[in-house]
């Protein structure tokens, strides 16, 4: 049984439906990525998943329980957390009191202990630790952003384009990050736009386009593809 | 060095210097009773407010919601004390004693501010601002029209005060004393919240409402929570108010309450406790000694004053070729200045937000969004660490 799994998911906003009717599964301890061009659906299929924008038809499940339309506090009670697109740093707060709202939701005693792992993964974030996120570069922003949801203990990750508006070079650390974090043991959907670095950390990938999953296949397989090498890969 | 806050000028006094400035303050409040009675009652005014600013601080302040109806929440709590002991209530026959009545209006005021606070949950800013001024004024003409209950613009009259030890309480002092309580009661309530995990969830709501769901908490749950408390503490307010008065009416209770609770909080540094007793010294408190005939005998004293003042308007006069005329001669103009007390007030709240944009005593987070706004934080995105 698939750990996450979604069957004709139709989501939108308004007039406007972003995503129409996609099937999608991931397993436990799987990197899936889901890639796609701006405005092709996947920011929503994610807000989908997290309770954020509440799905029109279809079904979503995580450990084979419904949580279709449950709302978002619920579901990350359940164990799926998301670092949002643009990262969503609380910008007036500090680093410290960022990633503690990670752990919101958590009443345990090692709430302190996952902090360190957290700067261990990340010790650019120790050093800046009382600073506030609002002084963060980019790239500190988006490790912040990853190790707030780390935060929670997720058992499924969601991490809306990571690589936006970041160096090639941070890109790069920010996907080793990724690696590093399912071999701890944690599944990780990953949407993204950069399909080349996607491909190349993912098991699987899914290539969405207008609303709809237009192909579906291992990272490498997609790597090889024609279509996607064409429009996403940047070759002619 | 980057990201460290840039200290407002109290701040950089001393710390034991100004703990003890706060306790010399705190126990001054002790010392007011002994004072004539209509010091005393204005200082009760400016205690009221207080409570008041302290309420309004929790949505506005910790949560974040911009609440333009807070005077509904004042009138729940004196009508609670009208409809129930004034001897002209038209609803209910008996009056009940004053102590009774109180913990009511406080749940009553909690129950107003979820009912009030449920249609609102999706607003935001300014939306949110508009839809509550509707609120306030709703409430308002809900209690001229409900004749049956709240007698109408004709009000309730006659409250009785409250008896302490059997016996009835009718000085200034002991009212003020009550709303000394009240303040401080409030103070510690609303200041242990702002510590705790639910201070924290409506942080994280002002942040940013969208990514505090996303961090897995309730926001519906903290944002009704926040108007309950702020609701309450207003009703305990009107409460005390009601028997202090002794004669509400619906003209008591006008949008010019919410504003004024506004405008101290965010005069005194919003978010901040300190803040709420500076406004209401200022806001409230300068108003009613405006009126006051010592005022204007000190006022008709000081009559080098009304020269220079002179002075400068003669030097403008000249400069712009402006017709400004003289201020009225040395023994009336303690008197106008008296019937003219809003725009000397309304100049002194210029004057306040030009030079501490972030209010008298901001809070420690107040200070921060003034040093980052969240529109220049975005900038930084493109590029390395």
């Amino acid at each position: 049984m698939a750990l996450l799994s979604i069957s004709g998911l139709v989501a939108g906003y308004g007039g406007i439906t972003a995503v129409k009717g996609i099937d999608l599964a991931v397993e436990q301890g799987e990197i899936v990525t889901l890639i796609g061009s701006n405005g092709a659906g996947k920011s929503t299929t994610l807000r989908a998943i997290s309770g954020l924008v509440r799905p029109r038809r279809g079904a979503i499940s995580f450990s084979g329980q419904p949580i279709t339309s449950l709302l978002p506090h619920k579901i990350v009670a359940l164990g799926i957390s998301q670092v949002p697109e643009g990262r969503g740093i609380f910008h007036r707060l500090t680093v410290r009191e960022n990633l503690d709202m990670g752990a919101f939701q958590r009443r345990d005693r090692e709430v302190g202990a996952d902090m360190e792992r957290v700067f261990a993964l990340f010790p650019r974030l120790k050093e800046r630790a009382g600073q506030t996120g609002g002084t963060l570069s980019g790239g500190e922003q988006q490790m912040l952003a990853i190790g707030r949801a780390m935060m929670a203990r997720p058992k499924l990750l969601l991490l809306d384009e990571p690589s936006m508006g970041l160096s090639p070079i941070l890109v790069e650390t920010i996907f080793e990050t990724v690696t590093n974090i399912r071999a701890q043991g944690t599944t990780i959907l990953l949407v993204e736009q950069n399909a080349a670095m996607a491909l190349e950390v993912a098991d699987r990938g899914y290539v969405i386009e207008s609303g709809v999953i237009s192909l579906h296949g291992t990272g490498a397989e997609l790597a090889r593809d024609d279509s996607v090498r064409k429009a996403y890969l940047g070759e002619a | 060095m980057p990201g460290t806050v840039r200290r407002a000028t109290w701040d950089r006094v001393p710390a034991g210097l100004r703990s003890l400035a706060w306790l010399a303050l705190s126990l001054s409040v002790l010392v007011i009773p002994v004072f004539d009675d209509t010091w005393v009652r204005m200082f009760f005014l400016v205690g009221l407010y207080v409570v008041l600013g302290m309420g309004l601080n929790v949505v506005v302040g910790f949560a974040g919601l911009l609440d333009l109806g807070y005077v509904a929440f004042f009138a729940a709590g004196a009508y609670m004390v009208g409809i129930w002991s004034s001897p002209v209530s038209p609803a209910v026959d008996t009056s009940l004693s004053f102590w009774l009545i109180l913990p009511l209006a406080l749940v009553v005021g909690a129950v107003v501010g979820v009912l009030l606070g449920m249609p609102v949950l999706p607003l935001r800013g300014d939306y949110l601002a508009i839809v509550t001024l509707g609120f306030g004024e709703i409430v308002r003409i809900l209690v001229v029209n409900m004749t049956n209950v709240t007698n109408g613009s004709q009000g309730l009259y006659n409250i009785p005060r409250p008896d302490i030890a059997y016996r009835e309480v009718d000085n200034v002092q002991a009212f003020y004393v009550m709303i000394v309580l009240a303040a401080f009661g409030t103070w510690f309530v609303t200041t242990r919240l702002r510590d705790s995990r639910i201070g924290r969830a409506w942080e994280a709501i002002r942040e940013d409402e969208d990514v505090a769901g996303a961090m897995g908490i309730n926001t519906t749950k903290y944002k009704l929570m926040a108007f309950a408390i702020g609701a309450s503490v207003g009703a305990l307010g009107g409460a005390i108010y009601a028997p202090f008065i002794t004669f509400i009416s619906p003209e008591s209770f006008t949008l010019l309450v919410s504003i004024n609770v506004l405008a101290l909080v965010i005069i005194g540094g919003m978010g901040s406790t300190q803040g709420v007793v500076a406004g209401s010294l200022i806001l409230i408190g300068i108003p009613e000694l405006l009126q006051f005939s010592e005022t204007r005998d000190a006022l008709e004293q000081m009559g080098w004053a009304r020269d220079g003042l002179n002075g400068a308007i003669h030097a403008f006069n000249t400069v712009t070729t402006a017709d400004v005329s003289d201020l009225p001669p040395a023994d009336e103009w303690g008197e106008k200045l008296a019937v003219y007390r809003f725009i000397v007030f309304g100049a002194l709240l210029v004057v306040v937000m030009v030079l501490r944009p972030m209010g008298l005593f901001p809070s420690r987070r107040r200070t921060l969004e003034f040093e980052y706004p969240p529109e220049a934080e975005v900038a930084g995105g493109g590029g390395g660490s």
